[in-house]
């Protein structure tokens, strides 16, 4: 190896600068590009979400245009979500999770102690990745879904009642459900714990609280946020329980808002 | 400068660093010795506001690490090599962090030059060799050619070459009148590495001078004699109030240097047949001063006692 020669210090100083705010979310975009898991779970995201949304379509068009399954066909247009939504937590879990497991969290707090800069450019980069996959997802799964169903007669149009809404919506939910698993990352710290208490809660917990009997099922299973959140991603649903899209994604975010603000708390208190 | 001030960090129960106060001045390599265990890492951890001191503050150039405007281009710290992750590449690795502090990118290939990792710098860092992880981590940790450098054990996993690189650098960053911190569980290296040591065990500081006077204060030295008449020089030296003990027909003596010895034996009529001044290695005075402050020791067979 080279013997080291140093560049002199005080001759050649470094332009200055400082660790602000925009410079942490440029260095949480660099980090987020620079592993291999986020590329693939973008990616997963998108072939799991449109693929799927297609494929159902494609599968049920001739019995929703004979009116036979007695299904809402708006139901369908993104219902490769269901799927897709595991990445969005997967990749935010390890937007926490991926540093606490290799030591790298100190790297990073040593280029930005202040933590809460550190915490709201991992959630901005997280968001806006997340909101843009999800809207490119639920866009692709439409153009892939609604070509089987237009040829049946039954197409959703984007100008169609909630079908806009919808697209962006994915994006939505799909940035309020990586927040949600950063969120519980930032507690849990291991990326195990956290895909699996977040899919346990979005998809065991909500649709097990559906089986509670009286009113206090039906509000528990309104307020889960997997339930509260994902009826802004389509047009129509299945489960007629549900809040309506708005409400329920005030809901979610409100749920999202709070699991955050607990785990801000532990991270900026917590020895690295 | 690094000024630590009654220092005190507490795990539950357990009392990692104990009031440690310490000054590293700029110019200088300081050496942070002490046994595994004994707080170093943690006293490292808190200087750059990784962990929370529990009382007491510890400051860099007179601010806490968290006011600095741009923390990489105030302190540079090698903390773990392995505060990486493995996926990523080494030039990935130091450009967001040039990212985060405003760094120019020509900054992130001048460092790799600098440590000599630019033929693997697009390789991802889970298959660097410790010692590669530890180019990396100094590669790093002078990104932002900072004034001060704290550097925890950083020739660990380094070949011979690469510990003599890590000494030399360390005096050249201090030549060029920067603060540096290294800390190491090993003597040797620090007595050539460091003109300042600061010696913690059990998280308390032990010594805090300069290399030269704490070899002459701790590497204790005694007279090595050989005699066929053992005890009769053994008796004509404790009267004389020297501390003896004896090997056979060699003796070893605290408390009078070799010219009393020699006269001694002189005026008493008794043969010698060796007599010189041996020094401990330093190593082994800092077995002796931290010997109590060891936290995991290991049952040793009764050494031999002077």
């Amino acid at each position: 190896m080279t013997a080291p020669v140093l560049t002199a210090p005080r001759t050649a100083p470094l332009p200055p600068g400082g660790a602000t705010l925009p410079r942490a979310v440029h260095a949480e975009w660099i980090k987020l590009w620079s592993v291999r898991s986020s590329g693939w779970s973008v990616a997963a995201m998108v072939a799991l979400g449109a693929g799927l949304t297609t494929l159902v379509c494609a599968l049920v068009a001739p019995d929703l245009a004979a009116g036979g399954t007695g299904e809402p066909v708006g139901a369908f247009i993104t219902w490769g979500l269901l799927f897709a939504q595991v990445t969005a937590v997967v990749l935010g879990a390890l937007v926490v999770t991926g540093e606490y497991g290799t030591g790298m969290i100190r790297a990073t707090l040593a280029a930005n102690p202040r933590r809460g800069t550190v915490l709201v450019a991992k959630a901005v980069v997280l968001a806006s990745v997340l909101f843009v996959a999800g809207v490119v997802t639920a866009f692709l799964g439409w153009l892939g879904g609604n070509a089987f169903l237009s040829a049946e007669g039954i197409g959703i149009s984007l100008g169609d009642d909630g079908m806009l809404r919808s697209l962006l919506g994915s994006g939505l939910y799909m940035a309020g459900l990586g927040l949600l698993a950063m969120a519980a990352g930032l507690l849990l710290r291991s990326t195990a714990a956290v895909v699996s208490v977040v899919l346990a809660l979005v998809f065991l917990v909500g649709n097990l609280v559906m089986l509670l009997p009286g009113a206090l099922g039906e509000w528990l299973t309104k307020l889960m946020p997997g339930n509260a959140g994902s009826r802004i991603a389509t047009p129509e649903t299945f489960n007629p329980v549900l809040l309506e899209p708005w409400p329920g994604f005030a809901v979610f975010a409100a749920e999202v808002a709070v699991l955050l603000a607990v785990g801000a708390v532990v991270f900026l208190r917590r020895d690295a | 400068m690094i000024v630590a001030s009654d220092l005190t960090k507490r795990y539950g129960d357990r009392v990692a660093v104990d009031g440690v106060s310490f000054t590293v001045r700029p110019g200088h390599v300081t050496g942070f010795l002490g046994p595994n265990g004994a707080g170093k890492s943690t006293t490292m951890r808190m200087v750059i506001g990784l962990d929370r001191p529990t009382s007491g503050t510890v400051t860099v150039d007179g601010a806490r690490y968290a006011d600095s405007p741009a923390p990489l281009r105030a302190v540079g710290a090698l903390l773990e090599a392995r505060a990486l992750h493995p996926g990523r590449t080494a030039r990935a690795h130091l450009r967001w962090m040039a990212a985060s502090n405003g760094i120019p990118v020509a900054r992130v290939e001048e460092v790799l030059g600098l440590v000599g990792l630019e033929s693997v710098a697009g390789q991802r860092v889970g298959r660097f060799s410790l010692g590669m992880g530890q180019r990396l981590g100094i590669a790093a940790a002078l990104l932002g050619d900072p004034p001060v450098v704290v550097l925890d054990e950083p020739v660990n996993g380094l070949d011979p070459e690469g510990i003599r690189w890590v000494r030399t650098l360390a005096r050249d960053l201090a030549a060029e009148g920067r603060t540096v911190l290294v800390s190491s569980h090993l003597m040797a290296e620090m007595a050539l590495t460091a003109d300042h040591l600061v010696v913690i065990g059990r998280g308390r500081v032990l010594a805090d001078c300069s290399t030269r006077e704490f070899i002459a204060e701790h590497a204790a030295s005694y007279v090595k004699v050989r005699t066929p008449q053992p005890g009769q020089l053994a008796e004509l030296l404790r009267r004389s109030g020297a501390d003896v003990v004896r090997d056979g027909d060699e003796l070893r003596v605290q408390g009078v240097d070799t010219v009393t010895t020699g006269e001694l034996a002189a005026a008493g009529g008794l043969v010698l047949h060796e007599l010189g001044l041996v020094t401990s290695s330093l190593e082994e005075a800092f077995m002796t001063l931290t010997a109590g402050s060891v936290e995991f020791a290991a049952a040793h067979p009764a050494e031999v006692s002077r």
